[in-house]
């Protein structure tokens, strides 16, 4: 135990409130990246996990872990066991700064916390969830009522007006009291009948008709084991002397309350008749067994024995096992035991920790400062008087102090600037999604019913393909750039005949890179979805030979260089550009940037085919544009069929004259660099 | 609202997977009538083209070649529109949920409570929204019909009353009873789920991968909550009471006691 003498050398004590420092330190740069980037660069929500673990952590465990102080008001006040009177003040302490925490928490987790107010305006009072906001608010309120005697009691406070107020509030001690019970009563069961609209998503062990009931009990419980941790807690840290006999009789009612929960899980279990899933040792039945062999068999047994209950082990073992299982039971109801698709798991990012330590922190600073400058501990236990300590040492402590804990703030957000994952730094970028290039391979075609006039059977893929079809050896471009096997077997051969031979290459061909001919569409549109820079700025420097080089393509005398007032890729190769083509490469904002695979193949393809159906309907059907045309499901039929054919038209003109063919717009939009 | 006495005025939309090519149109339909621009390959989405805030619609395509467009079902009884605590998502009276972007607080207890799991989230944005499927309520409260019905090449999704879609579906299951899943006795997939819903399904195929569960059961969704939510008032009310009650009960015997010990006291010091 730590001696407690003259401020400011309770080295444990300070120890603690400089680690302290630094998780806020870091909690500073974390509320930066989450406000600045949003959820989805900071956190590992999603769709099919829409609530993480500030949900389950800050908001269920936090109003959990503060329901000592209704419990213990209503022991203090109601049931006027006056002995426990020096619990009061530490435990509505504890639950106005767990409920601050907990709004507080909110603030990050909701998309748009400015609009937090909303359910005071716009009720909808079906909404279980409207009924715990309203709650919380109004049950923070109270607690700001019940704790502001503490504050008022300061010197500072000592004014006429100030004392009429803490007088009318004094008067109002009990109506607040009952008040905060039953709001603790109906928000504390309302967090479990939140779950009770997600049947098909909870899993039944968890999932129960009397789940408010089960949340209420063990949230008394956990009340109850959570005065007690933080009473050694507080022994600890500021050397108070600990009251193990007031703790062994929490310990008592404690014991009685977690068994209660314990039968009532059971029998709920039981009446459901699913208490034998519980012992079937799957996975989720021993994470069941183990939370509530944590959260209250094991503490409510060892609380029964007299010995363990007096002991400061027994209690601080007993308190710690309650406080960790009724959390982790908040936890599995709210995260684990929810069903969501096995490939996407959700697993918290470190900066939704950092948040939640962030907040946890700050409330413990909170706790720690009115500790040492309000009476919080009644005069049964050790009073600190702050103003005992002799003025010129207590300020030279202070900024002794307060350097140590700016310095610990600074380094932690250092650190943790470093940490960050870049997409919490310059905001949320896609995945990238390579393009795989397209494979020639042999194939038969089939005749088949219109509109649909011919199928591919792959050869590579075997099978065999009746004589009475007619199959006729074609060689076919399988483009299937992410590889999901909906690809689009491309027969380049009859385009090229269709488009006029050994001509037409320019049609479709637009931009070679350099030395080549016809380059592949892959080679430039790398990614599905995103746009891809195609120029290679550090080639070119190396090449042109460094620094000295920039005035061959930033010729002007701008300060700026940037890509816009540079000279333009085919300046320099003059190859590049393939003139004619229907795809414009050369306009304002096109230079060295290739849009997505699917754009840019869908630009180049279905302008076309439009076209080609609105100027030959008879030949190419009204529909020819449209996606089914082209794509076809791999299929494992006996045909293997793959994809529709349309031949050439009977006296078909070569389409040459396909500058008649307006270019489809490719909307390219100039991305800025990152650095 | 009870089933039957409003499917002459609500509006529904019936999808045949039979008809189904997976041509997407209806996707296309949807995505330039809300601008809703090209799909991204975000950390959160699995599949490029699942249902997200740039698809409000979509084809799943299940083994054997067979589409199934997603959407969301416009539950007769939402449970979306029962989690939500600001009242954003709406249960209109012509059928459509709507969403109002300036009352939502981005708590996604929808998302959370929806039995299909349909409401996305616009996760890139530091402004986040929810996003589904409206059933294009601008439209048929004009008197037109959604952009994906409208657009269905083949007539695999169509749009009308309740009545009118629910008679079609019976018609169609009626005159083909072996077309249809299950085969022998088919399925209209969403008349009696979670209490009914406004997008009717008739397949080939089993759609009980459509939902969280394969069994979603007939009640629907908001009732369970309403259970405990209605008992709030007279809970409130009774533990009031009991404490009041508690209070002062506690209270006089311990003034009782304390005036009995100093009546000891003060006889003991007469006597």
């Amino acid at each position: 135990m730590a001696e407690f003498a003259p401020h400011g050398t309770n080295l444990t004590l300070e120890r603690v409130k400089t680690g302290l420092w630094a998780c806020m330190g870091v909690w500073a740069v974390v509320t930066v990246a989450r406000f600045a980037n949003g959820l989805g660069a900071t956190s590992g929500l999603t769709d099919v996990a829409p609530w993480g673990f500030w949900i389950a952590f800050d908001v269920m465990a936090g109003v959990a872990l503060a329901a000592g102080g209704f419990v213990i008001a209503a022991v203090v006040y109601i049931f006027g066991l006056e002995k426990y009177h020096q619990f009061a003040r530490p435990a509505i302490l504890t639950a106005l700064l767990g409920y601050i925490a907990v709004a507080v928490g909110l603030l990050y987790d909701l998309g748009l916390p400015w609009h937090i107010w909303h359910p005071m305006i716009m009720p909808q009072h079906h909404s279980v969830l409207f009924e715990v906001a309203m709650c919380v608010m109004l049950y923070l309120t109270v607690l700001a009522l019940e704790f502001s005697p503490a504050i008022l009691e300061h010197p500072l406070f000592h004014r006429p007006f100030f004392q009429r107020v803490l007088a009318i509030i004094k008067s109002l001690t009990i109506p607040l009291v009952i008040a905060g019970i039953v709001l603790s009563c109906l928000h504390q069961s309302s967090l479990g009948s939140l779950f009770l609209i997600q049947p098909y998503r909870l899993h039944p062990l968890w999932y129960s008709p009397i789940m408010y009931v089960l949340f209420l009990v063990s949230a008394v419980g956990l009340g109850l084991m959570m005065v007690t941790l933080e009473s050694l807690i507080s022994a600890w840290l500021f050397g108070h002397p600990v009251r193990k006999d007031l703790l062994a009789g929490l310990g008592r009612v404690a014991s009685y309350v977690l068994s209660i929960y314990v039968l009532l899980r059971l029998g709920d279990l039981y009446r459901r008749g699913i208490l034998p899933d519980a012992l079937d040792g799957s996975w989720p039945a021993g994470l069941f067994l183990f939370e509530l062999l944590l959260s209250a068999v094991v503490p409510a047994t060892l609380l029964a024995i007299p010995r363990i209950r007096r002991s400061v082990a027994g209690l601080a073992t007993c308190s710690s096992m309650t406080v960790l299982g009724v959390v982790l039971y908040r936890f599995d109801t709210c995260l684990v035991a929810f069903s969501r698709p096995e490939e996407m798991p959700y697993f918290p990012t470190w900066i939704e920790l950092a948040v939640s330590a962030g907040i946890v922190s700050g409330a413990a600073l909170v706790f720690i400062f009115f500790n040492e400058n309000l009476r919080i501990v009644d005069a049964h236990g050790h009073v600190t008087p702050p103003e005992a300590a002799p003025p010129e040492d207590q300020h030279h402590g202070t900024s002794n102090a307060w350097r140590r804990h700016s310095l610990a703030f600074v380094i932690a957000a250092a650190c943790a600037i470093g940490f960050l994952p870049e997409q919490a730094v310059f905001g949320p970028h896609p995945e990238p999604t390579p393009v795989h290039q397209s494979r020639t391979v042999e194939a038969l075609a089939i005749a088949a019913n219109p509109p649909v006039r011919r199928m591919f059977h792959l050869s590579s893929l075997g099978g065999s393909v009746p004589a009475t079809a007619a199959p006729e050896p074609v060689s076919v471009k399988v483009i299937d750039g992410n590889r999901n096997w909906r690809f689009v077997p491309f027969t380049h051969d009859d385009h090229v005949a269709a488009l006029g031979q050994r001509e037409s290459c320019r049609v479709c061909h637009h931009q070679n890179m350099t030395f080549d001919q016809n380059t592949g569409c892959f080679e430039c549109h790398r990614d599905m979805y995103e746009i891809t820079d195609t120029f290679d700025h550090v080639l070119h420097i190396r090449r042109l030979g460094g620094n000295a080089s920039c005035m061959v393509c930033h010729p002007d005398d701008a300060p700026r260089k940037s890509r816009d007032t540079a000279l333009t890729c085919w300046e320099c190769h003059g190859d590049m550009v393939v003139r004619g083509s229907i795809i414009p490469t050369t306009g304002a904002g096109l230079t060295g940037y290739a849009p997505g695979y699917v754009e840019a193949m869908h630009g180049l393809c279905i302008r076309c085919h439009e076209q080609l159906s609105e100027r030959f309907p008879e030949h190419y059907g009204t529909e020819f544009g449209r996606c089914d045309v082209c794509h076809r499901e791999f299929q494992d039929t006996d045909h293997r069929r793959l994809a529709p054919y349309v031949p050439m038209p009977p006296g078909h003109v070569p389409l040459l004259e396909a500058a008649a063919i307006e270019a489809p717009p490719l909307s390219v939009v100039p991305v800025t660099t990152r650095g | 609202m009870s089933e039957t006495t409003d499917n002459a005025s609500t509006f529904a939309i019936l999808t045949d997977t039979t008809l189904c090519t997976g041509c997407e149109t209806c996707v296309h339909a949807c995505k330039q009538t809300y601008q809703l621009g090209r799909d991204r390959a975000w950390r959160w989405k699995t599949k490029i083209d699942d249902l997200s805030s740039t698809r409000f619609t979509t084809i799943v395509t299940r083994p054997g070649g067979k589409h199934v467009r997603q959407q969301c079902r416009h539950c007769l009884e939402p449970a979306c529109v029962s989690a939500c605590l600001v009242g954003a998502l709406q249960k209109t009276a012509l059928g459509p949920v709507t969403y109002d972007q300036d009352r939502c607080m981005g708590c996604r207890y929808c998302m959370m409570a929806c039995p299909y799991g349909i409401p996305r989230y616009v996760w890139e944005s530091p402004v986040p929204y929810v996003r589904k499927c409206i059933m294009c309520y601008d439209r048929i409260k004009d008197g037109g019909q959604p952009a994906c019905t409208e657009s269905c090449p083949y007539g695999a999704t169509i749009f009308g009353t309740r009545a009118e879609m629910l008679e079609e579906a019976r018609r169609r299951i009626t005159e083909n009873p072996h077309k249809y899943y299950p085969h022998g006795e088919p399925h209209i997939y969403g008349e009696h789920e979670v209490g009914g819903v406004s997008v009717l399904y008739i397949s080939d195929i089993s759609l009980e991968f459509l939902g969280w569960q394969a069994e979603l059961g007939t009640e629907p969704v908001p009732a369970l909550t309403w259970g405990a939510l209605s008992k709030v008032p007279p809970i409130a009310l009774g533990v009031a009471a009991a404490m009041s009650g508690i209070y002062w009960v506690i209270g006089r015997r311990m003034r009782l006691q304390a005036e009995a010990a100093e009546r000891a006291a003060q006889e003991g010091a007469d006597g």
